[in-house]
């Protein structure tokens, strides 16, 4: 069941109606989306044009495409779907399955594993793609035209998997196991940032004579680079324009200034330079200055936005840079903050049509039509990768005997977890809510939720990062339950912070007190400290969580936990500073 | 020579060593001239130290074995 209602559009439905033609089926991920049909005619459009239109490409080679894809993104539903079409093009089902294990030993053609090798290059490490590998293509004897198709391929791919991620709907037919051996390596060396091209060749055209570039310059002012790169096909621009049109142009819904956030908000979960500096345009054009659209890209949540679309951007967040997978309770949450059906089904169309755009820049590689504000380096990547793939680091578990062992029903080696970890969650939990009886009883809490899921565990993190993580969900949930005492989720800052005490500190402060004063002036301190900064630094400074695991376990974006846990560590400076400045006196306790 | 708010813009990223290296030398050089920088970034990496090394909302032995027992009593009730 999806995670938005339905309503009957019936077969006649002429979307439907080709799907079925072309899918053998209609794909619940649109019937998903039958509460606004008009989004489900945009995607038609684009579908029709990149998938079901013969070009250069095959379309069993667009479906492997979208099949390696799918599984790279481990996104289920979509690797059920372009199995069964590929399976129903006549591919054999061992070939197929070796494709879902490891595409490369799948015994495809070299020129189609080339193929392969620059779509998942593409959707999963944009930032690392160059002229080099649009040439590899050349060398297997792709040309122009057909590299454009694979880019608008790709693109498609992560669109139709941000949908499926966002949306949830049943399948349409048997899962397939993934083990997701498509993600490939971060690339070590040859980072780009997606505006190394243009790469590819095109042809002249002008908004008198061609349609799409008047619409683009009456709605923009400019005719954008990113389309100006795609004029050999003129079809699909024409598609992109009714996408565009069906999903970006009402506001019946969610308003064309949100609707911006959540371009801009995604692309900068992407690192796409381009569409960033290109967002923050069309939200100057739209009245709202550049330095808040560089405090929406830096950190949504200290941004001058309401409660509710700070809720939306963080859900836009999760689902654009596939940090985690989203649940009923993130769609759960959107509805508690007013939003209704269509507003979620909006924003994930939205977001999917981000990743699609985003897709399609990194592949052509254009330039920033306009200066860009935020040039996304290969630092940003290699965190955002860390906190994507926090698993690529979970491989040496020392905890994964004992694990499979619970799996399997001992009892005695669950409590041998809850004993190595008793100390790390009792830590979290005193430091999230601020007093030992409300911990000891979250501490329970965490043990039973943890042992009641671990059949749910799948290894992507280690086994402590899992469970920490659950600690802090339920810490938090203790913290809201306290509100208005005490909120996480308070934006309202209660007065600006800056650094007030700068005298000197002792040069061996920490021998001006006993280990146990020590603790117990730093105890108060952390305590008092508001839940929100409060939290990010104990899992940091206290759990020693890398800042990638920090923003998996709280939901935050790097930079938002990054400007938090700044802030937590001045105002503990802050705190501390009359103990141990220079001029202090040692203070009695 | 960088600004102090240029200085506490990367501060973040210089306490725990995520700025590449030209950056550092410049938030270095900008500390070794501002004595107001200096002081917040010694008394902050000061109080990192105290912080990790306090030993803060530990739980004591002596505390955690009837909560672990009490845990696996009411999983073993729940099978």
């Amino acid at each position: 069941m999806s995670y938005v209602q339905e309503v009957d559009l019936g077969g006649s439905f002429p979307p439907f109606a080709s799907f079925q033609e072309h899918f053998g089926v209609v794909p619940n991920l649109f019937r998903a989306q039958s509460s606004l049909p008009r989004i489900v005619l945009g995607e038609a459009e684009i579908i029709d044009a990149v998938l079901f239109k013969d070009w250069n490409l095959s379309r069993t080679q667009k479906e492997y495409i979208l099949l390696a894809v799918g599984v790279a993104y481990r996104a289920t539903y979509c690797v059920a779907l372009h199995y069964q079409v590929l399976h129903s093009l006549g591919v054999p089902d061992h070939q197929l399955d070796q494709i879902v294990i490891n595409y490369s030993k799948a015994a495809m053609s070299t020129s189609d594993a080339a193929l392969l090798d620059f779509a998942i290059k593409l959707a999963m490490y944009a930032p690392w793609l160059s002229g080099d590998d649009i040439d590899a293509l050349r060398d297997h004897g792709f040309n122009d035209e057909s590299v454009l198709e694979a880019i608008l391929v790709t693109g498609l791919a992560t669109f139709l998997c941000t949908l499926s991620t966002g949306l949830s709907p049943s399948p349409d037919f048997e899962p397939r196991a993934s083990t997701a051996a498509n993600d490939m390596s971060a690339p070590e060396t040859g980072y780009v940032g997606g505006t190394g091209g243009p790469y590819l060749r095109t042809v002249e055209r002008s908004p008198e004579s061609f349609p799409p570039f008047a619409i683009f310059l009456e709605r923009f002012g400019f005719i954008p680079n990113l389309f100006r790169a795609q004029t050999l096909r003129p079809d699909v621009l024409e598609a992109e324009v009714e996408l565009f049109g069906n999903v970006l142009g009402p506001k019946d819904f969610l308003s064309h200034v949100q609707k911006e956030c959540i371009l801009l908000v995604a692309s900068g979960a992407n690192l796409n330079t381009y569409c960033v500096a290109d967002h923050c345009e069309m939200l100057r054009a739209m009245g709202v200055s550049m330095e808040e659209s560089d405090q929406i890209v830096l950190d949504h949540n200290e941004a001058d936005l309401s409660k509710e679309t700070k809720a939306l951007l963080d859900f836009v967040l999760k689902l654009a840079a596939r940090r985690s997978s989203i649940s009923s309770e993130d769609i759960a949450n959107l509805r508690g903050h007013g939003f209704t059906e269509e507003h979620i089904l909006e924003t994930v169309a939205v977001t999917a049509l981000n990743n699609f755009l985003n897709t399609l820049q990194m592949g052509l590689g254009t330039t920033p039509d306009v200066k860009p504000r935020h040039v996304y380096g290969l630092k940003d990547a290699l965190v955002t990768l860390a906190e994507e793939r926090p698993q690529e680091r979970a491989q040496i578990d020392p905890d994964a005997s004992l694990v499979a062992r619970v799996k399997a029903g001992d009892l005695d080696a669950f409590e041998e977890l809850v004993t190595r970890h008793s100390r790390r969650v009792h830590r979290t939990l005193v430091g999230i809510v601020g007093n030992v009886p409300e911990a000891q009883d979250a501490f329970q809490e965490t043990f039973l939720k943890a042992f009641r899921h671990i059949s749910s565990f799948q290894g992507r993190s280690t086994f402590s990062t899992w469970l920490l993580t659950i600690a802090s969900n339920t810490g938090l949930q203790c913290l809201r339950e306290r509100k208005p005492l005490e909120s996480f989720d308070d934006d309202h800052e209660t007065e600006e912070f800056h650094p007030r005490l700068v005298r000197a500190w002792a040069n061996n402060p920490e021998q001006l007190y006993s280990e146990a004063e020590r603790r117990q002036i730093v105890e108060h301190a952390v305590t008092m400290l508001p839940a929100k900064y409060r939290v990010v630094l104990v899992l940091r400074d206290i759990e020693q969580l890398s800042t990638g695991e920090a923003a998996v376990a709280l939901n935050l974006g790097i930079s938002t936990l990054k400007s938090r846990l700044l802030r937590a560590r001045l105002m503990l400076r802050e705190a501390l500073a009359p103990y141990f400045a220079t001029s202090a006196k040692r203070m009695g306790l | 020579m960088i600004t102090c708010s240029e200085f506490m813009a990367e501060f973040g990223n210089y306490l725990d060593n995520e700025v590449p290296t030209k950056v550092r030398q410049q938030l270095e050089d900008h500390v070794a001239q501002c004595r107001t920088c200096q002081v917040i970034c010694d008394s902050t990496r000061k109080t990192l130290k105290i912080v990790t090394d306090s030993g803060s909302f530990d739980l004591p032995d002596a505390a955690a074995k009837p909560i672990i027992d009490r845990i696996m009593a009411k999983i073993r009730t729940e099978l």
